[in-house]
């Protein structure tokens, strides 16, 4: 039995709590609720699975915007798609690719951040570069290796509904990992954000941070692809901590805001797919969106009407 | 004028020797010498481009050198036993790009960050310190991109002072903040000289201020064209002549006219 089996069973007592008072036919049964006396397994793994990905891939995508780098997320997200396939045809792994797809994303991200920071290539490029090259190399070898792009479709639009108990186990350990990691590293990362320089004056390893920090991008990345697909990553790696950071004054509160709004997604996003019969990650990512842009019109008005009476007294 | 020389008599702190520095192919410094010793305020003026942050960015280490040496406290920058010794007031830290959200105790508390705590931030003794320093108290809790120029300038400088570190690097400290924020920031960084004891160097294109305030200057335009206490500083036509041009085509920008 692994972590992820052992969250679940440690939490579902309290998520039977709110049994009561959860709507809708089919969204019960994420919270416990039973079938002629029997769980339904898998859509309390898919609870489980979600939200820990929200709360870790907030926490990871505040530090990506402040370093202007949202779009690592959808690159690495491509790259470990071409990964898999790596590790599926090549490497034989069509059982269990995800520890394959690790290694093969985690060595990609490594190069990318290594490209930057020896000024190789500037900003995005090199993003845009191993984004595209390992995503045309899996599609040709999945074409080579004959196999059906259909099979392919869970890591290009995730399949929240058909977790495993192995899969649950693998991403709640790698995303316990990767928060561990994050949160021993969050000042020495903020310091470097905020003045590289001033960093290595202190004697903080900002190489060994950057490299570190890849690294965990790739992990938290390879982890959600499965449930929320490779196309559909950054709707929970970015869009929750961009929507915070229009309404936070400071780095901590801007951090629990996009927890706030992560969760909120995951949710309405779950309930939404299950009582629609629509996917787990794509809904995810339309209630992210919505909420964002609620979040952003809301924002523009207050600040419009506050104008609008300050120019009138 | 203050009694300079008696202030010069503390431990040797900086070192350099022979240095030369070339970016993007340009000589930018040239075969230069400085000393500094413990508790003296050093100000370099300089036109644009004259290679004044240049110096500062090698001193700190983020530069290569082309020949010569830089020791500090006899080590050579970023070595282990310089950590959490200097204090390095950039440019860029006081113009943190929009979206990034953090208090000014967020910012100053960074500064405790040290090999020492496995970059840990502990010490919140040492950040309320730092921030009465400076005199931030009342807006420690405001997003740093809602302060003032000045009060901005402030907290990058207490996150220098957060670190307890003794010698002090500035970079053109004063640029963008207002007379009265100018002034009181000139008054704290005398009192951190005179009464923390910190030795500083500060970098300005702001003559007036300088002279205001340190001890010694350093005139830089790529090689060092005078050195010495401030009241012996050249007038502009004397200067010019050091620098073999017509002391008619105007030199130093000097910004603030006060005084």
């Amino acid at each position: 039995m692994g972590l992820g089996v052992i969250l679940m069973e440690l939490l579902t007592p309290f998520f039977e709590l709110f049994l009561p008072i959860i709507p809708g036919d089919v969204f019960p049964y994420f919270f416990g609720e039973t079938v002629r006396g029997y769980p339904v397994l898998s859509l309390q793994r898919a609870l489980i699975a979600a939200i820990a990905m929200a709360i870790v891939a907030g926490y990871l995508g505040n530090f990506l915007l402040l370093q202007n780098l949202a779009l690592i997320g959808d690159g690495l997200a491509h790259v470990s798609f071409g990964a898999v396939a790596i590790a599926w045809v090549i490497l034989g792994a069509s059982e269990q690719p995800l520890p394959y797809t690790l290694a093969i994303t985690s060595i990609c991200a490594i190069l990318i951040h290594e490209l930057q920071y020896r000024g190789i290539l500037t900003g995005d490029a090199s993003i845009a570069i191993f984004m595209t090259g390992m995503l045309g190399l899996g599609l040709v070898i999945l074409r080579i290796g004959k196999v059906p792009l259909l099979d392919f479709e869970d890591y290009l639009f995730g399949d929240i509904y058909t977790i495993t108990e192995w899969q649950l186990d693998f991403i709640v350990l790698a995303l316990l990992f990767s928060m561990i990691i994050l949160v021993l590293i969050r000042p020495a990362l903020l310091a470097m954000i905020i003045d590289p320089v001033s960093a290595r004056v202190q004697g903080i390893p900002t190489r060994a941070i950057g490299l570190v920090f890849s690294v965990i991008s790739a992990v938290v990345i390879v982890s959600m692809v499965k449930i929320i697909g490779a196309l559909l990553v950054t709707a929970l790696l970015v869009t929750p901590a961009a929507t915070a950071q229009l309404i936070s004054r400071s780095f901590k509160s801007c951090l629990l805001w996009t927890h706030f709004f992560g969760l909120i997604s995951v949710l309405v996003g779950l309930f939404l797919s299950a009582e629609m019969g629509t996917g787990g990650g794509s809904m995810i990512a339309v209630v992210a969106a919505t909420i964002f842009a609620i979040t952003a019109i809301a924002k523009t008005s207050v600040g419009a009407y506050s104008k609008f009476k300050h120019g009138h007294n | 004028m203050q009694p300079i020389h008696l202030r010069v008599t503390g431990q040797q702190i900086l070192k350099i020797e022979n240095l030369s520095v070339r970016r993007s192919g340009k000589t930018v410094i040239k075969d230069i010498n400085l000393n500094i010793n413990r508790g003296e305020f050093v100000g370099v003026v300089g036109p644009n481009g004259s290679g004044k942050s240049t110096l500062l960015l090698a001193i700190v280490g983020a530069l290569k050198l082309n020949s010569g040496s830089i020791r500090i406290y006899g080590h050579p920058p970023l070595s282990g036993q310089l950590m959490g010794r200097i204090g390095w007031v950039s440019q860029a830290a006081s113009h943190l790009p929009k979206h990034v959200r953090i208090s000014v105790r967020e910012l100053v508390s960074l500064g405790t960050l040290s090999p020492k705590t496995a970059f840990c931030l502990t010490d919140q003794e040492r950040v309320r310190k730092a921030i009465q320093m400076v005199d931030l108290e009342d807006v420690q809790d405001v997003d740093v991109s809602r302060l003032s120029g000045g009060q901005r300038q402030r907290a990058v400088i207490a996150r220098a002072l957060a670190s307890e570190s003794e010698f002090i690097l500035l970079d053109e400290p004063l640029v963008g903040i207002d007379r009265d924020s100018r002034n009181s920031l000139l008054k704290l960084l005398d009192n951190l000289c005179h009464e923390e004891n910190k030795t500083i160097l500060m970098v300005s294109h702001d003559l007036t201020a300088i002279r205001q305030t340190a001890h010694r200057m350093v005139f830089l335009e790529e090689t060092i064209r005078f050195d010495g206490p401030t009241d012996q500083f050249p007038d502009l036509d004397v200067l010019a002549e050091l620098r073999g041009i017509d002391p008619s085509s105007s030199c130093i920008e000097v910004d603030s006219m006060e005084e």
